[in-house]
């Protein structure tokens, strides 16, 4: 099979290399090391995720504390805000995710990675590029739309960077042995191949007034939609029926449920601006597709759920399994809510409020974050054959629970509230003192939440740095020794 | 290439993708209310600009919205000033419509704070970015003390264009009648 010079060092260093030899291979003898790229992604996904978190927490404090911090141009709270929210898109979790797309994609098709190489060093370009464009924002460069503010030139890259990568698994999918495309193949699919149409139309394009505001969030619920969202979903497809060890409830459910999401996800822009300035038509058709949204969600809560029925054994011992229930129960509330909130008679009570901000973060903690993780404990303990530590697993992961629902909880209720004060003609200025221990609340949550995932990178820390069978992890290594007794 | 079986998907999903991408993109490029300003809108002049740019490097859009809606709870605001429309934003480039109100709105601050009231409602403004806890002691809003004096003048230059446009005159209207 060693045809080139290429090929020959490569193959050395890869034992499962048995790739078809592409034309122009992209290899670098020192980057191909087998899952290299996916640890490369992996990893950086949950170093963005503690400086998400970190920079959540100052923001919060802000929030009921303005003098925090106060006077530094750069760590303003407006100028915070979009790092946070970039760095939660395209550090956490795109980096994240694309990390378990680049561990599942070689598996489900029983073929190596069309190029390591490429897969690390588009991980690294999007990490300096990340920084470099958060650091303009910081700076006072943003684009001033929400999930648009990278400037020129770091927005570009994102776009160029994620052809790279698209590339890269699209040729590996291209070139597969197994036939047969596993559902969360279909997903990654989705993911990957329209995200420069919307990407490049939401951050090059100009547009004028409304059109502005309907492509911005034309583009905005794309990205979670059909990047984010399938991403995450295409995780869950792969490891919970290996978590479990059981085959997935229906693929017939998976089938109607990607179908519907491709087919109604990216109409629901629009109901960012539901009662506002745009064409009646903008609106129907968007509350249509989110309340229409209730069919893919409902499969994928039925798929799931039959999945899980009666595995409350495998939870109580496999943390991994109980951070993707977690992520699962988090996707379906999210979702439902998220279809709720685009009728129009709520939406008119609670747009503006702070249920929009308990509602993203049900998605991108809840569902995001626990989805990502148990991805992270699953990659260590299957594929590593490592085992971390269960206490602090433990602390991690009920950090985590309580931060999600101490800040839903505290920002759903407080969105009800000042909703209804507004209904009743209260003016902004009248709920501010509402406000006050709803926010000291959340901020506390976002601590707690923090925690849990420092925790979380010095259990990996630990865990990939001491050798493997180390005395010290004993029990720790029994507790997550895996697939004993699980129910058949 | 062997088994590109995944074919067929891509297709379906670049049609589904397309008819949203038709709807939501190409659609409103022909809707004649967003094609056209407002009656009486005037473009921003060179310091509003500045002032919106401003605006959008610190971020304000994240606390303040820029529409008023025809609902329950935006009905104060609909009485003095009316709904906005689309044409309303047809010189707005980025849009900062805003999807969230730790702050109150500010698509009529033009009026609430504007320039008939002379150099009160300005000195006012200037002194609230500099330190809104002096006029406010609940207020969460960011103190900034660390714009120059002149982008400070460029800023309420901007907040007090925002709506101001509805109570002037229709300058055709004035034209025709000298």
């Amino acid at each position: 099979m060693t045809t080139s010079p290429v090929s020959t060092s490569t193959s050395a260093l890869s034992p499962s290399d048995d790739r078809l030899n592409f034309p122009q291979m992209i290899a670098i003898p020192a980057l191909e090391r087998r899952d290299y790229a996916m640890q490369t992604w992996l990893f950086s996904g949950v170093f963005w995720m503690v400086v998400a978190a970190s920079i959540g927490v100052i923001e919060a404090v802000k929030l009921f504390h303005p003098e925090f911090l106060q006077g530094i141009p750069a760590l303003a709270y407006g100028r915070l805000r979009p790092v946070h929210v970039n760095i939660g898109i395209f550090g956490f979790m795109s980096m994240g995710y694309l990390g378990a797309a680049f561990y599942m994609v070689p598996r489900l098709t029983q073929t190596a990675l069309y190029s390591e190489t490429l897969g690390v060093l588009t991980a690294w370009a999007w990490n300096l590029n990340l920084t470099g464009g958060v650091l303009a924002i910081l700076m006072g460069f943003s684009k001033g739309k929400e999930y648009e503010e990278l400037p020129f030139p770091f927005d570009m890259m994102v776009g160029l960077l994620e052809i790279s990568i698209a590339g890269n698994l699209f040729s590996t999918i291209t070139v597969r042995k197994e036939p047969r495309l596993y559902v969360s193949l279909w997903y990654i699919l989705l993911a990957i191949i329209p995200f420069p149409i919307y990407y490049t139309l939401g951050n090059v394009m100009k547009f004028r007034g409304i059109e502005d505001a309907i492509v911005n969030w034309f583009y905005s619920h794309n990205l979670f939609g059909l990047w984010l969202t399938t991403l995450g979903l295409a995780t869950l497809y792969y490891i919970v029926p290996k978590q479990l060890n059981k085959p997935l409830y229906s693929h017939a459910i998976s089938f109607l449920g990607f179908w519907t999401l491709a087919a109604f996800y990216p109409w629901n822009g629009g109901h960012h601006v539901i009662w506002g300035p745009v064409p009646m038509w903008v609106m129907s058709a968007s509350v249509t597709a989110s309340i229409a949204m209730l069919i893919p969600t409902i499969a994928t809560m039925v798929n799931f759920g039959g999945t899980a029925l009666g595995t409350q054994g495998v939870m109580k011992r496999d943390i991994s399994y109980r951070f993707s229930i977690l992520a699962y129960l988090s996707y379906v509330a999210t979702s439902l809510w998220g279809s709720t909130l685009a009728i129009m008679d709520l939406n008119a009570k609670l747009h503006f409020t702070s249920t929009t901000i308990a509602h993203v973060h049900l998605g991108f903690v809840g569902f995001g974050l626990a989805g990502l993780v148990a991805f992270v404990y699953f990659y260590l303990e299957r594929s590593l054959k490592l085992g971390y530590s269960r206490t602090l697993a433990e602390w991690h992961f009920w950090l985590t629970t309580i931060g999600i629902v101490g800040y839903v909880v505290s920002m759903g209720w407080l969105g009800w509230l000042e909703g209804s004060e507004w209904a009743s003609g209260n003016s902004v200025q009248g709920v501010l003192e509402l406000r006050y221990g709803y926010n000291v609340a959340r901020a506390g949550s976002g601590g707690l939440l923090l925690i849990g995932q420092l925790i979380l990178v010095w259990n990996i820390w630990k865990t990939m740095t001491s050798p493997p069978n180390d005395d010290a992890g004993l029990d720790d290594l029994k507790s997550v020794s895996l697939n004993e007794g699980v129910a058949s | 290439m062997r088994f590109i079986r995944e074919f067929p998907i891509i297709v379906a999903l670049s049609f589904l993708f397309g008819l949203a991408f038709t709807g939501l993109v190409l659609g409103p490029v022909f809707a004649s209310d967003i094609a056209q300003p407002s009656a009486k809108l005037v473009a921003y002049t060179p310091t509003e600009q500045a002032g919106r740019h401003i605006y959008v490097r610190e971020g304000c859009v994240y606390c303040h919205s820029q529409q008023v809606r025809n609902v329950k709870a935006d009905k104060n605001m609909v009485d003095a000033y009316g709904v906005s429309k689309a044409g309303d934003y047809y010189y707005d480039l980025p849009h900062l419509l805003g999807t969230s109100r730790q702050g109150p709105d500010l698509s009529n601050e033009g009026q609430v704070w504007g320039k008939a009231s002379g150099d009160f409602a300005r000195e006012y403004l200037i002194g609230h970015f500099k330190n809104p806890r002096e006029y406010n002691a609940q207020s969460i809003m960011p103190a900034f003390n660390y714009l120059s004096d002149r982008e400070l003048e460029e800023l309420t230059d901007y907040v007090q264009s925002l709506g101001a446009w509805k109570v002037t005159p229709d300058p055709t209207e004035a034209e025709a009648q000298s």
